[in-house]
């Protein structure tokens, strides 16, 4: 299985003067229970390609299926609110969407839309705020007492309750100091192990995106400039000049050792692992 | 000579504890500090004490010479540029034009003059072409630009970057980053930055880590970077440069050079020798 | 995302786009106060054919204006059935059960309806060709000899000017915490009224934290690049009146007149 637009488009202001092309004809396939991320610059047409992956953009044309759903351009979907349900959204700064007046509260929020019973949600509540690492002293606090980082994670604890298949996440690091990054994304890397969950990120953060997520989708003017393998993409001078991309400082790294002479397996992903390399080399 | 100098600074924002509590420390005319720890460290809190927008509620600001009092607020205030973190929230005029104007009007610049001043300004910040854009056609860093474009145009001689960079994209944070540290090129302005970015560090001449509201390290990258340990206990990060040297520090290999082509071609002299 | 705000301005290049925005601002006024003076039908075309020369001299076409006109059309129906149901005067043209409908029922109606018509296609020419800036501009100047009774004139330019910029910015944030809500299940269109009140509660209480937090960002930046309220200021943007400006004036001056005149005269 996996999430297929085909052929699709979105244009926005439809039939305006002013109409807007933002997404252009994508055929794309991305793959279930894998980490996806999507870059691109700005205005890419990143964030309208996933704002159709829980049906908040219908296709102007073409078409999209994600999961047991078959979105046609034109044609009316039954049972939307249920697809938002199993796919969840996550929006940058997701923060500023928190508004019921306790942190428990807020996270069952979601999950009563989608038909819970309060006792219910509260229970799915409860496990999702686990999982973001919020404990039980949480519960009872307002969501506006609580740190940026705290924030972003009952943010998302609140979408996880719901307990979608896929989650899609648009730069859920920004802002964050480097220890909430860090914590963020390996909650991402245990969703996908634990549950199997589908993790797309949409991302600038190009050491992230080569460090955790295997395949990536690199958007260019509406289009999908490369579809595959996240090392393939950033071993590729000529797609990084193309696609306007910084090199993660390691591929700079092992480029310019290899440019001196030193061999360098394409396994070698991590500092340790090519200072160990060449520390045989050298200590011959 | 120092330009700033901070001592024994308490400050709390709800009395129940001190979220600056009895911070010392100097700052260098014409340096560039930057200011480390993770949220809630206090080193965002520091950054709006010395401009006066908190109160002390203890200890002693001194900036360039005079003593931070109500006295003293707006001679100070003018003698400091903020650019702070959110490039929205400090984009005051309707185009780039407007908003380097908005300062100058403040100060009560005549308006025959402004012209100039505002070519001169948004030259420096590579925004010339861009003067009657709306904040809403620019990117991130182009914003960022236009607020470092306004502070600079109150001629001040301490500028403070507030996680100026943390909203930005890699291109916006790389574009900003290098305007920092041209602006502080020739030792006109002194600069302090509040940062989350472990890499700007290395581009500053001094770096100041706070934690618990209390000053944890003071001293040049170079050292800091030293005590790695220390600084990932903390919940810091340390550059990729750092790690590297660490890494090839515990296969026996100690390298002196503080870039990555200077790393490769150091163990490749080493390889030879062999 | 990009949807047209009513009333946007029309970066365009034309005589109207060009003119002082006091100059528009005292002539829109004029003209409207003409609009609303009871007239005949002659004066009434009259003044609906000047509107439409600005129009077309400002080159914003009327696909633009007539946008303007959708939320008019509801209006058009509920005022024509208020009159049919009170205007008993003319003539007899239909009688459907109880109900009848004269004539004047009819030509009131349409009075209303044009005078609104031409008052909407007076203001939007003012929005469409005017910079939101200048027209802040515009009103501090025209409000400026009220600064004489203490009226703090331009602390409210300032206030005026800092809302038009941060409109685009609060639609975008508006839409983006709707989605995110949308993501979590809230139903905007469709509901019983409990579940209305908490879709729109988790709306506006984000809207507003983030409003808040916006308005002491900025306070602090303002305050930050040596902004002290009632202080002194040098202005950057000066306005001058030039010839055209004048002739504006003095044709809507002479507009409003004849139209008052034409009420004795025919």
């Amino acid at each position: 299985m996996a999430i297929k637009f085909k052929s699709l488009s979105y244009v926005y202001d439809y039939g305006m003067p002013y109409a807007h092309k933002a997404v252009d004809s994508i055929d794309l396939a991305i793959r279930e229970g894998v980490i996806t991320a999507v870059i691109g610059e700005t205005g890419s047409g990143k964030s309208t390609m996933v704002e159709h992956l829980n049906a908040l953009l219908l296709p102007t044309e073409g078409e999209l299926e994600v999961l047991d759903y078959n979105i046609i351009a034109n044609e009316k979907t039954k049972g939307l609110k249920n697809l938002r349900k199993q796919v969840g959204l996550v929006f940058q700064f997701s923060e500023y969407q928190l508004f019921e007046e306790t942190v428990i509260k807020d996270v069952a929020f979601g999950p009563k839309n989608f038909g819970m019973s309060e006792e219910e949600a509260t229970k799915k509540a409860m496990m999702a705020l686990k999982l973001v690492g919020l404990d039980e002293s949480y519960y009872e606090l307002s969501p506006l007492e609580l740190s940026g980082g705290q924030k972003r994670r009952v943010a998302i604890a609140g979408i996880l309750a719901s307990e979608p298949k896929v989650i899609v996440l648009d730069e859920p690091t920004a802002g964050l100091d480097p220890r909430g990054a860090k914590d963020m994304i390996n909650l991402f890397v245990e969703l996908n192990k634990k549950f199997n969950t589908t993790v797309i990120i949409v991302s600038h953060d190009n050491e992230m995106v080569y460090n955790y997520c295997e395949d990536v989708v690199v958007m260019k003017k509406g289009k999908v400039g490369f579809h595959g393998k996240t090392v393939d993409l950033f071993w590729d001078n000529k797609m990084l000049e193309d696609f306007n991309l910084l090199e993660p400082q390691i591929v700079t790294f092992k480029k310019y050792l290899m440019e001196k002479g030193f061999e360098l397996k394409k396994e070698d992903r991590t500092i340790e692992a090519i200072a160990k390399r060449v520390a045989k080399e050298v200590n011959g | 000579m120092n330009i700033i100098s901070v001592k024994d600074a308490v400050f709390s924002y709800d009395g129940t504890r001190n979220h600056v509590d009895g911070v010392s420390f100097d700052i260098e005319a014409g340096s560039y500090t930057t200011i480390v720890g993770h949220n809630g460290s206090g080193k965002s809190t520091m950054a709006k004490l010395i401009d006066g927008l908190l109160e002390l509620k203890s200890g002693e600001i001194f900036v360039d010479g005079l003593k931070l009092d109500l006295e003293h607020l707006y001679e100070i205030r003018s003698r400091i540029g903020i650019v702070f973190q959110n490039p929205d929230n400090q984009f005051i005029g309707s185009t780039i034009r407007d908003d380097i104007a908005f300062g100058l009007e403040n100060h009560q610049v005549k308006s025959e003059e402004m012209d100039a001043l505002i070519e001169e300004y948004s030259r420096k910040v590579g925004l010339f072409d861009l003067l009657d854009k709306e904040p809403q056609n620019l990117s991130g860093g182009q914003k960022q630009r236009v607020a470092i474009a306004g502070a600079m145009a109150m001629r001040p001689k301490i500028i403070i970057f507030d996680e100026a960079t943390s909203m930005l994209d890699p291109k916006g944070k790389r574009d900003v980053k290098r305007l920092m540290a041209e602006l502080n090129d020739d030792n006109r302005f002194t600069i302090l930055s509040i940062t989350h970015d472990i890499e700007e560090v290395l581009q500053s001449d001094y770096c100041l880590v706070m934690n618990k509201g209390k000053v944890y390290m003071h001293d040049t990258p170079e050292e800091i970077f030293k005590h790695g340990a220390e600084l990932k206990k903390i919940g810091l990060d340390i550059p990729f440069i750092a790690q590297v040297k660490e890494e090839f520090r515990k296969q026996g290999i100690k390298l002196k050079k503080n870039d990555l082509e200077g790393v490769a071609e150091e163990l490749w002299q080493l390889n030879s020798n062999h | 995302m990009k949807t047209a705000v009513l009333g946007k301005y029309m970066p365009l290049n034309s005589p109207i786009h060009n003119l002082d925005p006091r100059a528009k601002i005292i002539a829109m006024f004029l003209l409207i106060v003409a609009v609303f003076v009871p007239q005949n039908y002659f004066v009434t075309l009259g003044l609906f054919a000047i509107i439409l020369i600005c129009v077309i001299i400002s080159r914003i076409g009327f696909k633009y204006i007539l946008q303007a006109f959708k939320p008019l059309i509801f209006m058009m129906f509920f005022l024509l059935v208020i009159n049919i149901l009170t205007v008993k005067n003319g003539t007899l043209l239909a009688s459907i059960g109880p109900l009848s409908i004269y004539t004047g029922a009819l030509s009131s109606t349409l009075a209303v309806v044009t005078r609104l018509v031409m008052m909407i296609m007076l203001t939007t020419l003012l929005t469409a060709t005017t910079k939101p800036l200048d027209l802040t501009l515009g009103i501090e100047y025209i409000l400026g000899p009220l600064k004489i009774v203490k009226f703090p004139v331009h602390e409210v330019a300032m206030m005026i000017s800092i809302a038009l910029r941060f409109i685009p910015t609060i639609i975008e944030e508006t839409m983006r915490i709707m989605n995110s809500q949308k993501s979590r299940g809230v139903d905007f269109e469709e509901g019983k009224l409990k579940e209305k009140i908490s879709a729109i509660l988790s709306l506006i209480v984000p809207l507003f934290a983030a409003a808040f937090q916006r308005a002491y960002d900025l306070a602090d930046a303002m305050e930050a690049r040596g902004y002290v309220p009632g202080a002194n200021r040098t202005k950057y943007r000066k306005l001058a009146y030039r010839f055209s400006d004048f002739v504006v004036i003095f044709f809507s001056i002479a507009i409003l007149g004849l139209s008052i005149a034409s009420r004795f005269v025919l």
